[in-house]
């Protein structure tokens, strides 16, 4: 009885942790659970802990878990008590399989307070942002000419009296918004853009393929607001109804970001403009095409995306944060 | 209920992402244990602090910015000093402070508050790294020399004790009978390879120890996950209420104290300097898996009371620094340094722009 709380149990428990973190990594699940940085740490602790788990299966010191009255363990007096202790640590491995990563991005969805403004970006979240940016490709083939009509000339001025806006573009006129069956109602204005974005991501409709935190950072940086503000746009994310919203019908775009991993992860949102608000479920994945502004609203740049037309789409299921 | 949703699906992966994210910390502290263990003795550990039991308690709380080690790992490494001998005053001041004045936090909170602004008021990254860092120091020592006067029989578990009352080495479990050898002895008797397999042993021996109080830790913040935020943001207005607030939940959320910072930058925005301070400065001290973990070396009634004392002190201290004017929220109308977030400004350096078309 001693070998086995003291050799083979504490082997078998070490080996079952090591073994789920690998595995996980293996198939790349840990993608969803942690962070890039503590990704690289699991997969080191879960070598550490396998190879801990054969020198203690081969060892034959005695040096051990639950066999003598040191043990730290508040069940060690009794046999049926180590082996609830054993069970205890083991527990989270037999619940895994029940867990769900849309499940939790469901309860932090409904938990969480979404993120809109822009100036509350962590760092992290920007150098990701960056890293982002920095990996998008250069060469990316030019979208169709009927699709792009050339660029206007930049000349608008900030609202705010700031001084033109490097490479700003004018404000679209006003755009026929969707009806509430997502459908669309009328072409593409021709204020939508070729140069100088041919570096971002783009559709082979020519789309330029924006995230929510694309829009909430560019909503912050007169660069990247530049390449953003008036081009046609495809932003995946997943339905919200806005409560507070009190001016013309708006609704939230969300998608969930993480920290470190799956339990911090929290939503951040932009707001999404339409005629009238669409007939969606809550946290239903949608798809909009759209032109992005960037309003002063109560002293602070947002971003509303004015919509064009939204549909129903899949969901991401490898919701990863940006950078990664 | 409307203040909380949850099922078994999310708890699950939230259990065990908290789980992945902390094991690493709390191998490396057992490591380390491990090797201290086998290769520190406690004639050494005795010689390592200064004599004077104030000027020990200071350098203990200096060590976190050189040993470096989160909260889950520095359980392990100071329950293992103790059974060395290290006085308990020294491992508590080690203990509470390691977590939160380490280079890598200090770093992390720089970055996470390079906003400038926070709950509205205008707030310089470095300041906010320094109060978080001179206030967790502060704390740490102050409740260090409290403990330290209180005698070690009404503290520490039983199992502590045999081991502080100790002069010799005080090693891994020896688990053979009445002629079982001294772990002294065996060590002194073993030959290098064989000390390796013995610190390999002692890692694995305190790993299992931990994780067991880290599963159940873990378990009570993810059953949190399903607290609805929104519940806490009507206190956000309120000086007292929003400190204490956020005190509580970051004992419940038991964020890692490398990272709470980003999180704390990005979901409390509204909430004062004061409350954020309080958040960043109580949770790397006092959380669940924390209170579980401590009651490895301490008694559970002295953990519990440990906590409360920590609170009142925490939320004091902060209730301090939010009467500092240039750090209060702008109230409407008023005359208060606060102001509005840099909404029209670029966030990003003009030495650092982000890439753009070639």
């Amino acid at each position: 009885m001693k070998s086995l709380f003291g050799r083979w149990l504490p082997a078998l428990t070490l080996t079952l942790w090591g073994g789920a973190i690998a595995l996980y990594a293996f198939d790349q699940r840990i993608e969803q659970v942690l962070a890039y940085e503590f990704k690289v740490y699991a997969i080191i602790a879960s070598v550490l802990l396998l190879g801990c788990s054969i020198v203690v299966a081969a060892a034959k010191t005695d040096a051990s878990c639950c066999v003598d009255s040191a043990c730290g363990h508040g069940l060690s007096r009794s046999n049926s008590g180590r082996i609830l202790t054993f069970a205890i640590i083991l527990l989270p491995i037999a619940l895994a399989p029940f867990g769900s990563k849309a499940a939790l991005n469901q309860v932090l969805f409904k938990n969480r307070i979404a993120t809109e403004d822009g100036s509350n970006l962590s760092s992290k979240l920007k150098e990701q942002l960056e890293k982002k940016f920095a990996a998008r490709p250069n060469n990316l083939p030019a979208p169709a000419a009927n699709s792009l009509p050339p660029e206007p000339a930049p000349n608008v001025t900030d609202p705010v009296g700031l001084p033109p806006l490097p490479g700003a573009v004018q404000p679209p006129p006003a755009l026929p918004l969707p009806t509430a069956d997502g459908s669309t109602p009328a072409p593409m204005p021709a204020a939508v853009s070729q140069a100088p974005t041919d570096w971002l991501v783009r559709t082979p409709d020519g789309l330029i393929v924006a995230e929510v935190i694309d829009l909430l950072y560019a909503a912050q940086d007169n660069t990247l607001r530049a390449d953003f503000e008036g081009k046609r746009v495809q932003l995946i994310g997943q339905y919200m109804p806005d409560p507070a919203n009190t001016g013309p019908s708006r609704f939230k775009a969300v998608r969930m970001f993480m920290t470190c991993c799956a339990a911090d992860a929290r939503p951040i949102a932009t707001l999404v403009e339409v005629e009238k608000t669409p007939d969606f479920k809550e946290m239903d994945w949608i798809k909009i095409t759209g032109v992005p502004t960037f309003p002063l609203e109560k002293g602070r740049r947002v971003s509303v995306l004015k919509a064009e037309k939204i549909e129903k789409t899949e969901a991401i299921v490898d919701d990863m944060p940006p950078g990664q | 209920m409307t203040w909380f949703y949850l099922n078994l699906e999310a708890f699950s992966f939230a259990l065990l992402s908290i789980l992945f994210e902390g094991i690493p910390f709390l191998l490396l502290g057992s490591l380390i244990s491990g090797i201290v263990d086998v290769f520190v003795s406690s004639e050494r550990v005795s010689k390592m602090m200064p004599k004077g039991p104030i000027s020990s308690v200071f350098l203990a709380g200096f060590m976190g910015m050189i040993f470096p080690i989160c909260e889950c790992g520095s359980v392990v490494v100071v329950r293992r000093f103790v059974r060395k001998g290290l006085p308990v005053g020294c491992a508590i001041a080690y203990m509470l402070a390691a977590p939160i004045v380490s280079p890598i936090v200090a770093i992390s909170t720089y970055k996470a508050f390079s906003t400038g602004v926070v709950g509205g008021a205008p707030m310089e990254p470095w300041v906010m790294m320094l109060l978080r860092m001179g206030m967790g120091f502060t704390v740490a020592v102050i409740v260090a020399l409290v403990v330290q006067k209180l005698p070690h029989r009404r503290i520490l578990q039983p199992s502590m004790l045999e081991a502080a009352n100790e002069t010799k080495r005080t090693g891994l479990r020896i688990a053979g009978g009445a002629d079982a050898p001294d772990f002294a002895t065996l060590v002194a008797q073993a030959s290098p390879r064989r000390k390796i397999v013995l610190a390999i042993q002692s890692a694995a021996s305190d790993f299992l120890d931990v994780a067991f109080f880290f599963v159940i830790g873990a378990g009570l913040a993810s059953l949190f996950v399903g607290f609805k935020e929104a519940a806490i943001l009507p206190l956000a207005s309120s000086p007292f209420l929003s400190i204490v607030t956020l005190m509580g939940l970051a004992s419940i959320l038991c964020l890692c104290s490398t990272t709470d910072a980003f999180v704390a930058a990005n979901a409390f925005a509204k909430f004062s300097v004061a409350a954020n301070l309080g958040f960043l400065v109580f949770g790397p001290m006092f959380d669940l898996k924390l209170f579980w973990l401590y009651g490895m070396i301490f008694k559970r009634r002295f953990v519990f009371i440990l906590g409360l004392g920590m609170f009142a002190l925490v939320a004091f201290l902060c209730w301090q620094v939010g009467t500092v004017d240039a750090w209060k929220p702008p109230t409407p109308g008023g005359a208060s340094a606060a102001v509005e977030a840099p909404a029209s400004q670029p966030l990003a350096s003009p030495e650092t722009p982000l890439p753009s078309n070639p």
